[in-house]
């Protein structure tokens, strides 16, 4: 425990760090794997926009991506991280790479739960003369809000794990604070305190996750 | 001039497995639906008569024929116009198909929201509109807090927020109990003569076209096999597939294996006597019987009414000498349809 107090400004510094990290990805990459989502929802055979050349080649994308173990996508991302950020390492690099791996991954979660909304729906809107850009906006997305919100708190949880290695390319975060100065200096105390920190992070999280989405499924 | 009209339309889909044959589902169509009458569709699942109704608001194209809706084309036109079409046309569901993110209110204006209506204009609207389908104390309400009946009047009023010249109702009653259907079906004839709105309605239930429609169409297999007047499509049904729709809801003349038992416990030759709007009335029928001093005994049948106009068919057993009866049969042939069973 004495350890562990003169680190207290280290390890706020460390969550503000992780919460920076997985905030920023969590916006960019959300934005992406919703777009990324939308499109595979919306350009499979039958849907709205059905064409089976755009949803082979962003299927295959996707699946080429999404596998990938995201210590090694972002050791091979690297130069793409520094031709767009201008840096292959720290935070920035981070960010970006968290972002791309997070799109893809968040596309088939998005994918999946507009999958949920019932096809009627979607045909009542169109009976009624909406197009198909206000049928996605209006209908289709409201429709699955309740499914996506907890989505995107899984998605959360997911890049808070995922952010944990980005010591590796010089970033910060609570990783990088438990591998440092508790494996490291063989100091568990240290390693507990930021699993604790994690742990409140993800459990506050969810409980507002899941409240909203109790609020947008009214149940 | 027809307000729908179809011309030789057929609709196919292409095959469900590469190298299988397209699924031919309207098969060379022609229907002429007038302004202001109700026209009912059915047939069996798989006959058809939902992909039918689809082409009309254009949901399905067309592969090939011509449908014109109000004197506009709605085969081979542009997405945009076909969407201002349908504002023109309402459409029901069997599963209701609400918006169930949006209140009741909120779904009724989202379709006068596309057309573009001013708030003020929607406002007024959807307050008359849940009026008329009595569910103005349900307007902030969402779809999974009312009952099936509630949702389906919340479907009517969205669908008539455009003022619409049709209805398209698809199997608007089939997932609905009898008391709400026959609650629903009131509202769509109040719908048909308050509001003078065409509407077309898709069953698979002969006892919705008997208390809703003025004509019909009997579908099977993609075409249309009979079609005409309800009255005459139900007091004489000349194809198969009418005959097995007419006979789940009028008891006709009884067959043979009905007759075998009708037999058992009756004496007398049994014969049925078929009446239609027009031909002579029972109470002749039997007063002749009862004047040659035959003695009758009713097994089977009943009268069906039909807006105002009555067929049916009665089953006697007749007991007395056989010159008598058959005198009195020879002679009331002239005047109505008279059949010995046995």
């Amino acid at each position: 425990m004495d350890e562990l107090i003169p680190l207290t400004p280290q390890l706020w510094e460390a969550t503000y760090e992780t919460l920076y990290i997985v905030g920023l990805s969590l916006f960019f990459g959300g934005l992406g794997g919703l777009l990324l989502g939308l499109g595979l929802y919306t350009t499979r055979p039958g849907s709205l926009l059905g064409n089976r050349a755009v949803f082979g080649t962003l299927n295959v994308l996707v699946n080429i991506f999404r596998p990938i173990p995201f210590i090694i996508f972002l050791a091979a991302a690297q130069p793409l991280a520094r031709a767009v950020t201008g840096t292959g390492i720290g935070n920035s690099a981070i960010i970006f790479t968290l972002s791309l791996a997070a799109a893809f991954g968040i596309s088939r979660i998005v994918e999946q739960n507009l999958l949920t909304v019932q096809p009627g729906v979607i045909e009542a809107a169109r009976s009624l003369g909406a197009g198909r850009l206000r049928i996605i906006l209006t209908i289709i997305i409201p429709e699955a809000l309740g499914p996506l919100i907890l989505g995107y708190t899984f998605i959360f949880v997911a890049l808070v794990d995922m952010s944990a290695v980005a010591g590796y390319v010089g970033g910060g975060g609570l990783g990088n604070f438990a591998i440092q100065y508790g494996y490291r200096q063989f100091n568990p105390v240290v390693t507990w305190a930021a699993v604790l920190v994690i742990i409140l992070l993800v459990q506050a999280v969810q409980f507002l996750g899941n409240s909203l989405a109790r609020k947008a499924l009214r149940r | 001039m027809p307000l729908i009209s179809l011309r030789n339309v057929t609709k196919s889909f292409p095959p469900a497995r590469r190298g299988g044959s397209p699924v031919v589902a309207i098969d060379n169509v022609s229907l002429d639906i007038e302004p202001g009458e109700i026209y009912g569709v059915i047939g069996y699942s798989g006959a058809g008569k939902s992909t039918l109704v689809r082409l009309i608001n254009a949901l399905e194209t067309t592969t090939s024929g011509e449908i014109v809706v109000d004197g506009q084309q709605v085969t081979g036109v542009p997405d945009r116009q076909l969407r201002k079409l349908r504002l023109d046309i309402g459409m029901i569901f069997q599963q209701f198909n609400l918006f169930n993110a949006k209140t009741v209110w909120n779904n009724v204006a989202y379709p006068l929201r596309i057309a573009g209506r001013s708030r003020e204009d929607i406002e007024a609207r959807v307050s008359e509109l849940l009026e008329f389908v009595g569910l103005s104390d349900k307007a902030s309400n969402y779809p999974e807090q009312l009952s099936g009946g509630q949702k389906q009047r919340v479907g009517i009023a969205r669908a008539l927020a455009t003022s619409p010249k049709i209805l398209l109702a698809d199997e608007a009653t089939s997932a609905l109990d009898p008391e709400t259907t026959h609650e629903v079906l009131g509202l769509l004839r109040r719908v048909n003569r308050e509001l003078g709105i065409t509407i077309v309605v898709i069953t698979h239930e002969m006892d919705v076209v008997q208390s809703l429609a003025t004509r019909v169409a009997v579908m099977d297999g993609g075409r249309i096999v009979e079609q005409g007047d309800v009255f005459d499509v139900f007091s004489n049904p000349q194809q198969a597939p009418s005959q097995r729709f007419v006979s789940t809801v009028v008891r006709g003349v009884p067959s043979p294996d009905e007759v075998a038992v009708l037999q058992e416990r009756h004496s007398g030759r049994i014969v049925t006597f078929s009446f239609r709007d027009g031909d002579s009335s029972q109470a002749s029928v039997f007063l002749d019987l009862a004047g040659a001093g035959i003695e009758f005994e009713l097994i089977y049948g009943g009268i069906n009414d039909i807006r105002g106009r009555a067929f049916g068919h009665l089953t006697l057993a007749l007991v007395g000498p056989a010159p008598a009866i058959d005198s009195v049969l020879d002679a009331m042939r002239t005047r109505i349809n008279v059949k010995e069973l046995a």
